[in-house]
């Protein structure tokens, strides 16, 4: 208690000490980046830019990632759900931040990568190991990041459409517009996919029935200069999803899943000389419908409304030390069939500095402190540190505690919510090297996360099952991921990217590898470039998982080989294609549920 | 080595001998079970949900012979998913997938496959013959729907449904005793209380009894049922209750009421005996005086019960996530004799005599 209270007393100290003290104008920048924290809060950490191009080909998150990060994902059958395991933790230990706010359900503490869509969006980024600090509940393996930007400047006007048409019956369809002034800029994007996703099972007379899917999103991103050294802002977003869920090798698909999403950001930030003050207004709405028989009208729902509502400030004491200060509210309002009707309220009380202490050596320390909650409320803690050895050396290191809270279902569900639960608790430590030389770039990460009171539902009789706080676990690992460039001529450049993941994750009180989580992944892209054409190759190994909790099945391993193709016929007009498993290789990535078979797709993108 | 060689071939011989003059003598007895799953424990494994196949596993009375995944050994293909339940015929095995809506059909002593039931299934949970010619198979429809529950009468010469009988919802285990079936109404995801007497193609009877009827047990002519109650979370919580009914009249002639926070589970019997499992206790109780204070035998808390030949079978479900296991009880010391691994939640014990 009496720690709490410190730390409270600490943050409006310096909070108010800088407001009242500092009151000089400075210019904005001209990109200005949603969530600042990821840049300037995470300097010891591992933090992967996805490149736009990599991120403008794929309508599946899944896929995306897949192939970009050495996130695993279990996907229950294409474009089912899908859920991460990012360094072998489970599927709520991954944090989904949309432009700096933390979009996991609130019924299930976690995002289901097929549901989100990656179109939209100026940047999409991996920051590896625990972000409870900055992002709260979940970000424990990592967190995955969704940033829209304002831009101003020069009178700038785009459009873009972007129209594809993949096997299974496969339309998808991107059109952004953006508008950008001095003062005011205004992005629009509007996405759809629907498949009817009934491919045949390689080696079997069967096809994938009853999984048709549907996503369409509509955001818009739009900010306005108040004056010199002001800025009013908002993103907003709608998601809808339709799904049926389909079949198995010996299972017949009958549920389906709806579920809508809006998200809705306000901002307020005016700079001064020496300190930043953002506020920011916050509604997450989440409603989903879960038909056990789409041929009947019958369902069960729940809808959530998050409110949140912060202010921040961030201040240089000197010009190589900048601290951040947040105090935030958020009330959560949820009720579903399943549930029934409930409110949380929490304040959370979050410090962040980063300290250059020389030209070599940057340090951060984070804290956080959450009221209010009917539960434990943990004391969470982060440090980290960049020591720039030489130009071409550079060691990190990260230590935090992290935690997830029980989600709505694990507390109320009818019947067996557990009102005694308490947040599960997370350590985690991680170094890490990058070497450069040439022009090759090489980054090697070792972690160990320690995980306890992870709440698990087990059987009470044969009708009830109720989550405790059971489980044990421990996280080792080893990533590393090597990048190669080189212009080959004036106008062709070869690029080669290549990531290798070792997962070691046990459960401490089986001392067995824990479902669905590979020792080995694998994932490779080579690419050439030149003026208008551009070609890859992306190979990916997935090494076998256990599907069982003693490990006695296993979902054997895969090879898959990708190749795409696009070409430049104007400075408007883009097309290209794709072959997915180009090998038609047999693979599940969960039992029983086999995965596309060779597959194409084309497109075409005007830019005007 | 060449000691027992010798014995078992005398013993081969012996039985071959023996068989053949008792088939000689007495035409009209039922032949003795050849195969290499005859006199033993048949396991179903319901195996994960969702993703995999159930699987059958097999024990030698003596305990020495164990073999997993029986009917993939023989036929080279899965089961399906989700095996809820078997029932059985005097020659064949009936294998409820209930994730894959189907039954497979195979010869219970060699497990053969002879085939399958695919359609007029919906949700099937149990299945159990009335005599050589009619099978049942309850059916839980769409289980978010209470109206659309019935029972599929299966001609077993055709291996196909002939008749669907509608019943009230939430049918599960059921008992079949001189031509007529006995249908327990668990519930579902709901909570029923009754018992459909099914005769033929009809629905004859109904008979009320306590909440959330579990299991059964037949001793003599009485039909008993173990009714789980309502669980507290309902908000409508009711005690457990042992229910005797007199299959002649079909009507509940004893009815015994647990304490309100109690629910008891998995009714079996040994002829004379009731056991049942409450509490992480296993309990018996003399069948003819069912308001008797119950005796309590050993700890436990199961997954499925059985009793044959004075041992007690239990199965443990672990952490539905692995493979489970299957306890021996001796009912004369009441101590653990044996514990085996099982498939992924073994949820059914069945006597292959």
């Amino acid at each position: 208690m009496c720690r709490k209270k410190i730390i409270f007393i600490l943050f409006y100290l310096i909070a108010s000490a800088m407001f009242a003290q500092l009151d000089s104008i400075q210019q904005l920048n001209e990109v200005i980046i949603t969530d600042s924290k990821l840049k300037d809060y995470s300097k010891g950490y591992k933090v992967d830019k996805l490149s736009k191009e990599e991120s403008a080909r794929s309508f599946s998150f899944t896929d995306l990632l897949r192939l970009n990060s050495s996130v695993y994902f279990k996907e229950n059958g294409n474009g089912m759900v899908s859920s991460p395991s990012f360094r072998g933790t489970n599927a709520s230990h991954t944090a989904v931040i949309w432009n700096g706010i933390n979009i996991n359900s609130n019924f299930t503490g976690q995002t289901d990568f097929n549901v989100v869509s990656p179109v939209g969006y100026d940047d999409i980024t991996i920051r590896s190991g625990g972000g409870g600090v900055q992002y709260g509940s979940g970000a424990i393996g990592g967190s995955i990041h969704m940033n829209n930007q304002f831009k101003f400047g020069e009178k700038n006007e785009k459009s873009r459409l972007h129209l594809a048409y993949a096997s299974f019956q496969t339309p998808k369809i991107a059109a952004d517009y953006s508008i950008q002034r001095e003062t005011f800029f205004l992005h629009l994007n509007a996405n759809f996919i629907q498949s009817e996703n009934d491919y045949s099972y390689i080696g079997y007379d069967k096809k994938n029935e009853h999984g048709e899917f549907l996503r369409t999103g509509f955001s818009v991103n739009t900010a306005k200069k108040v004056g010199s050294n002001a800025l009013i802002g908002l993103n907003s977003e709608v998601v809808y999803n339709d799904r049926n869920f389909s079949g198995s090798l010996n299972t017949i698909g009958k549920d389906g899943y709806e579920d809508y999403h809006t998200r809705n950001l306000f901002r307020f930030q005016k700079n001064y000389e020496k300190l930043r003050f953002t506020a920011r207004a916050a509604h997450l709405f989440e409603q989903f419908k879960y038909f056990p028989n789409t041929e009947s009208a019958n369902y069960d729902q729940g809808l959530a409304h998050s409110f949140i509502a912060n202010t921040e400030f961030e201040a240089y004491l000197n010009p190589e030390m900048k601290v951040q200060g947040k105090l935030e509210y958020t009330v959560i309002d949820a009720e579903g069939d399943n549930i029934g009707s409930h409110q949380r309220h929490t304040i959370a009380a979050v410090l962040l500095l980063n300290h250059n202490l020389n030209k070599k050596f940057t340090y951060g320390i984070n804290l956080r402190q959450e009221f209010l909650n009917d539960f434990e409320n943990p004391f969470l803690f982060a440090a980290d540190a960049r020591w720039s050895i030489t130009e071409n050396y550079q060691l990190r290191a990260n230590l935090s505690r992290n935690y997830k809270i029980p989600t709505f279902n694990d507390l109320y569900w009818i019947a067996g919510g557990n009102l005694d639960l308490k947040p599960e608790s997370s350590y985690q430590f991680e170094i890490g090297k990058n070497f450069r030389w040439g022009n090759f770039n090489l980054d090697i990460a070792g972690y160990l996360i320690k995980s306890k009171d992870m709440i698990k539902w087990v059987p009470i009789n044969m009708s009830l099952w109720k989550p405790e706080n059971l489980e044990q676990t421990e996280n080792k690992g080893f990533e590393a991921t090597l990048k190669y460039g080189k212009s080959l001529s004036q106008s062709v450049f070869l690029n080669l990217s290549s990531r290798y993941a070792y997962t070691d994750a046990k459960d401490l009180d089986k001392e067995k590898q824990l479902i669905y989580v590979p020792f080995h992944s694998w994932t490779n892209m080579i690419s050439v470039t030149t003026t208008r054409f551009s070609g890859y190759l992306q190979y990916s190994y997935n090494g076998k998982v256990f599907t069982t909790t003693d490990n006695s099945s296993v979902v054997d391993g895969y090879n898959l080989l990708n190749l795409g193709i696009d070409y430049e016929l104007s400075k408007m007009i883009k097309v290209g294609g794709m072959v997915k498993n180009i090998a038609n290789t047999y693979y599940e990535n969960v039992a029983y549920r086999p995965m596309p078979p060779r597959n194409f797709e084309f497109f075409i993108t005007l830019n005007f | 080595m060449n000691k027992l060689n010798y014995s078992a071939l005398l013993l081969i011989c012996i039985s071959l001998f023996f068989t053949s003059c008792s088939k000689d003598d007495d035409q009209g007895q039922e032949p003795v079970p050849t195969g290499q799953y005859a006199n033993g424990i048949l396991i179903s494994n319901e195996g994960p949900f969702g993703s995999g196949s159930g699987t059958i596993s097999f024990i030698s009375y003596d305990f020495n012979t164990v073999e997993h995944n029986i009917y993939q050994n023989v036929n080279g293909s899965g089961i399906g998913n989700v095996v809820n339940a078997m029932g059985f015929s005097d020659t064949d095995a009936y294998i409820v997938a209930n994730n894959s809506n189907l039954i497979r059909i195979a010869n219970r002593y060699t497990f053969e496959s002879k085939g399958s039931i695919t359609s007029g299934l919906e949700s099937p949970r149990h299945f159990v013959t009335a005599n050589n010619d009619f099978g049942y198979v309850s059916n839980w429809g769409d289980p978010t729907d209470e109206e659309d529950d019935f029972i599929a009468v299966i001609d077993l010469n055709s291996q196909s449904v002939m008749a669907t009988i509608p019943v009230t919802f939430g049918p599960e285990r059921m008992v079949a005793h001189n031509n007529r079936v006995y249908v327990a109404h668990q519930g579902g995801y709901g909570h029923n209380h009754v018992i459909s007497v099914i005769a033929g193609n009809e629905l004859s009877n109904t008979i009320t009894v306590g909440d959330a009827p579990q299991s059964m047990a037949i001793v003599g002519n009485n039909l008993f049922v173990l009714g789980t109650g309502k669980p507290s979370y309902t908000g409508d919580e009711t005690a457990g209750t042992l229910t005797k009914i007199d299959l002649t009249t079909e009507t509940v002639v004893e009815r015994v009421d647990f304490e309100m926070s109690e629910h008891p589970e998995n009714l079996t019997t040994d002829g004379t005996h009731l056991f049942y499992n409450l509490n992480g206790q296993v309990y018996k109780l003399a069948a003819n005086s069912i308001s008797d204070t119950p005796t309590p035998l050993f700890d436990g808390f199961f997954y499925r019960m059985e009793v044959r030949d004075n041992f007690l079978y239990a199965t443990d479900a672990v952490d539905f996530a692995s493979q489970g296991r299957l306890y021996v009880y001796d009912l004369t010391t009441n101590q653990k004799i044996e514990d085996l691994q099982m498939g992924i939640i073994p949820g059914g014990i069945y006597f292959n005599e």
